[in-house]
């Protein structure tokens, strides 16, 4: 299988390059969302739809 | 640090909110949606039986289907899009939108758009391409309104008082550039006149790059924007914060990189490239973690207020629409695996599956947006929330009939194709045994399509009666404190501070979804390599080439698959496999996505021109029980053949090779084999006066398709690796 998928194929640096990509940045990305003292920024940001104008004024 | 929700301390500003063009949105999407489904009822009900094509060219299912789909997709679907983010993404960056005018000219310039596809594809102005068919000039007027939209957009970040980018507007972002950049690749072509064109890219080349874009506008238009408004909408009508705002970052960025990948899983069995397919089907199974990501979050910022599901409409739509979400994100998945690809593509267990998607996830959650948005937006309550619930049974209930009628057609007909018997032989080798077999699931279908048409419209009615019975609230004032240094965290994370960048966010999105397109795309296109031309393929004559414009133009590739997979019983019923280098002068490639009628990439000289003569005059005349439409105008309309030198020139700039002296002889060229054609056909009993109509050019590509490979000695082209000199 392995051998007939990439039998055409001569540039395999390619899609290996694509998927240390990914897995680079998923991994930082989610090691910077999950960090502990992100939590309140988080928690604070979820927020945002329900405080959309929290000062606001209607006429 | 804080997330500067509240308490700052910059200046106080006052400001409000551009409603009224939310407003427009929200009307323009409930027009659009009851045309789109009064047309997907229409095509189904053509489906059920032929009679209802009326025996017109622009009532005919080739020229329908790219209505109904473009309505539904960028008329209602577009419309609802603009509505959601114009109304969100202004409350969560506490602006105005940029500018009021932008916002009109976007309206008008949208529904312009809409008006001019309703105005060309049921006059076969089409370029042929799946959920791209519009032609150039409208395709530079999408390009425009989508700018506009995203100065408009961007505008409003800039003048934005919230620091942080909320979730929902990152999903918005990714639609805005990942939109722009499927558009304008995928419409690559070069104009013969104000409604031809031709696609610069041929063959292999062109389905992966029409799949890239065809895939990802389901990614892009269908998915990203309404999780967005998902991110915003349902924490909004639950009155609590969505359930894990770090499964969102999670979320965006994985289903942004990925979802990209997926398109060759609609070319699987082709030949594309298999190295394509196997990245193709990894990641689109890879799509399901993100996806069920998004779902889960969703679903589980109900948690809490499952009571109010139950009597709240908004609510209501919105959990319905997520689960369908997750059905048809799980689907999608398990069909672009190869060997369940083998038995469900190119059946309607593939319709069955796109319509879970686009009436359970957008037309669901559609409703529960407006449920929300007209009352705020007419200050008004919902006028019945009896009718709201009969709409939502009524659409659930015609969704489930749809899908399943689907499952049920579609894998009846594709085990009927693959039967075959002790001695080798197919067991249903006539096409048509397969069709009849399944017309009754295709009436099962219209049923449930028209129950969804009459949820809608109830929706309609109501919406109606929920905003005459009040007003349009004056745009209030609000204030907020201005966007200056109080704002800023300057121990914040690298992450935390792209969420605040809109430019920078924007940019790493376009990255994200680069990386696939790159690795995909350009050494598919670039490189000719995988291609081993072969010398028995030649270019269309000129009159074959008017034939194949005829054959675009009504839309025979919505029913019409040219591509034989390599599998046993393609190959019993149709003949040799497919080889990439019979394509490499098709602009477009006409491969298709579904096999309503049979494949016909080796069609060509397997029935005389009369078979094909009373074919398109009847098809039931050759074929007993066939559900496809007659084609009688072909039989009273003349030949254009002036256009032929014009369309010659393009097809060489395109890399065809006709020499000067083809192009300057063409249309003596296309006149004599209409002589020889009509002489044929005359001698068979057709009357002389078809000489210069339509059929003649249709029956000369109708006999050329799949001959030069089909019918040589030629065998299956080597592999680069083995052949050393590769064109």
């Amino acid at each position: 299988m392995k051998q007939a998928a990439l039998s055409h194929f001569d540039m395999p640096w390619l899609p290996i390059s694509g998927l240390i990509i990914f897995v680079v940045c998923f991994g930082v990305y989610t090691y910077w969302t999950y960090k502990k003292e992100n939590k309140e920024l988080y928690d604070h940001a979820a927020m945002i739809p329900l405080q959309e104008t929290p000062n606001e004024r209607g006429n | 640090m804080s997330a500067n929700v509240g308490n700052r301390e910059g200046k106080l500003e006052r400001f409000s909110y551009d409603d009224e063009i939310v407003r427009y949105f929200v009307i323009a999407t409930l027009i659009w949606g009851a045309v789109a489904m009064l047309l997907g009822v229409t095509i189904a009900f053509q489906l059920a039986d032929w009679r209802v094509n009326l025996g017109l060219p622009w009532t005919t299912f080739g020229r329908l289907r790219p209505l109904h789909t473009n309505a539904a997709i960028f008329a209602f679907c577009g419309n609802a899009i603009f509505a959601g983010i114009y109304y969100s993404h202004q409350r969560l960056l506490k602006a105005r939108l940029f500018n009021d005018l932008l916002s009109k000219v976007h309206f008008w310039g949208w529904q312009l758009i809409i008006i001019a596809a309703a105005l060309t594809l049921p006059f076969g102005i089409t370029t042929g391409k799946e959920y791209a068919e519009l032609e150039w000039p409208i395709d530079i007027a999408i390009t425009l309104i989508w700018v506009v939209f995203a100065v408009n957009f961007f505008g409003t970040i800039i003048r934005r008082r919230e620091r942080h980018i909320y979730v929902a507007i990152w999903f918005y972002i990714a639609t805005i550039i990942t939109v722009a950049v499927l558009h304008i690749i995928n419409s690559l072509e070069i104009p013969v006149s104000l409604g031809k064109s031709y696609s610069i890219y041929a063959g292999v080349q062109d389905a992966l790059v029409q799949w890239w874009y065809g895939h990802n506008a389901v990614a892009f238009f269908l998915t990203t924007p309404f999780l967005g408004l998902m991110y915003y909408f349902v924490p909004k009508a639950a009155n609590r914060p969505v359930y894990s705002y770090r499964l969102s970052i999670i979320h965006f960025w994985s289903l942004v990189f990925i979802y990209i990948w997926a398109g060759p899983h609609h070319l699987l069995y082709t030949t594309l490239p298999e190295w394509a397919q196997t990245l193709g089907m990894a990641f689109s199974v890879a799509l399901w973690a993100p996806s069920w990501g998004g779902m889960i979050n969703g679903l589980l910022t109900l948690r809490g207020v499952w009571d109010k599901v139950r009597t709240d409409p908004v609510l209501k739509f919105m959990a319905l629409a997520l689960t369908f979400y997750g059905m048809s994100t799980f689907e999608g998945p398990l069909l672009s695996i190869k060997s369940v690809n083998a038995i469900a593509h190119f059946t309607d267990w593939i319709p069955g599956h796109v319509h879970s998607g686009t009436i359970g996830w957008n037309y669901l959650i559609v409703s529960g947006i407006l449920y929300f948005l007209v009352p705020k937006l007419w200050n008004s309550k919902i006028y019945s929330i009896a009718l709201a619930n009969a709409q939502f049974w009524l659409a659930t209930i015609g969704l489930v009939l749809y899908i399943i009628s689907m499952w049920v057609a579609g894998i009846t007909q594709s085990l009927m194709w693959r039967a075959i018997d002790e001695t080798g032989k197919l067991v249903y080798p006539n096409f048509i045994e397969t069709v009849v077999k399944i017309v009754p699931m295709y009436w099962v279908r219209a049923v449930g399509g028209t129950l969804v048409l009459i949820s809608f419209l109830i929706m309609i009615y109501n919406l109606y009666k929920t905003a005459k019975a009040g007003v349009p609230a004056a745009d209030p004032v609000f204030e907020a404190h201005a966007l200056d240094s109080s704002s800023e965290e300057p121990n914040a994370t690298p992450h935390r501070k792209l969420e605040g960048w809109p430019m920078i966010f924007a940019v790493m999105s376009l990255v994200a979804i680069l990386v696939g397109s790159a690795i995909e795309i350009v050494p598919a296109v670039l490189s000719n390599k995988y291609i081993v031309k072969m010398d028995v393929v030649k270019p269309y004559t000129p009159l074959e080439l008017l034939g194949r414009d005829i054959y675009i133009r009504e839309g025979c590739y919505l029913c019409h698959s040219q591509t034989v997979r390599p599998m046993s019983h393609e190959v019993l019923r149709y003949g040799k496999p497919s080889e990439a280098a019979e394509f490499v002068y098709d602009h477009p490639f006409q491969w298709g996505s579904k096999r309503t009628g049979p494949d016909l990439a080796r069609l060509g000289a397997k029935y005389s021109n009369m078979w094909h003569y009373r074919h398109m005059w009847d098809p039931r005349e050759v074929t007993q029980g066939s559900i496809m439409p007659r084609y009688t105008w072909l039989f009273d309309q003349k030949t254009q053949y002036n256009t032929l030198p014009k369309k010659m020139e393009v097809m060489k700039t395109l890399g065809v090779p006709y020499t000067q002296a083809e192009i300057d002889g063409s249309i003596a060229h296309a006149e004599a084999q209409a002589i020889t054609i009509k002489d044929n056909l005359v001698e068979t009993g057709a009357p002389a006066e078809a000489l210069n109509k339509e059929i003649i050019p249709l029956i000369a590509y109708l006999q050329r398709i799949g001959v030069d490979y089909g019918k040589s000695e030629a065998t299956p082209a080597a592999t680069p690796e083995a052949t050393p000199e590769v064109k």
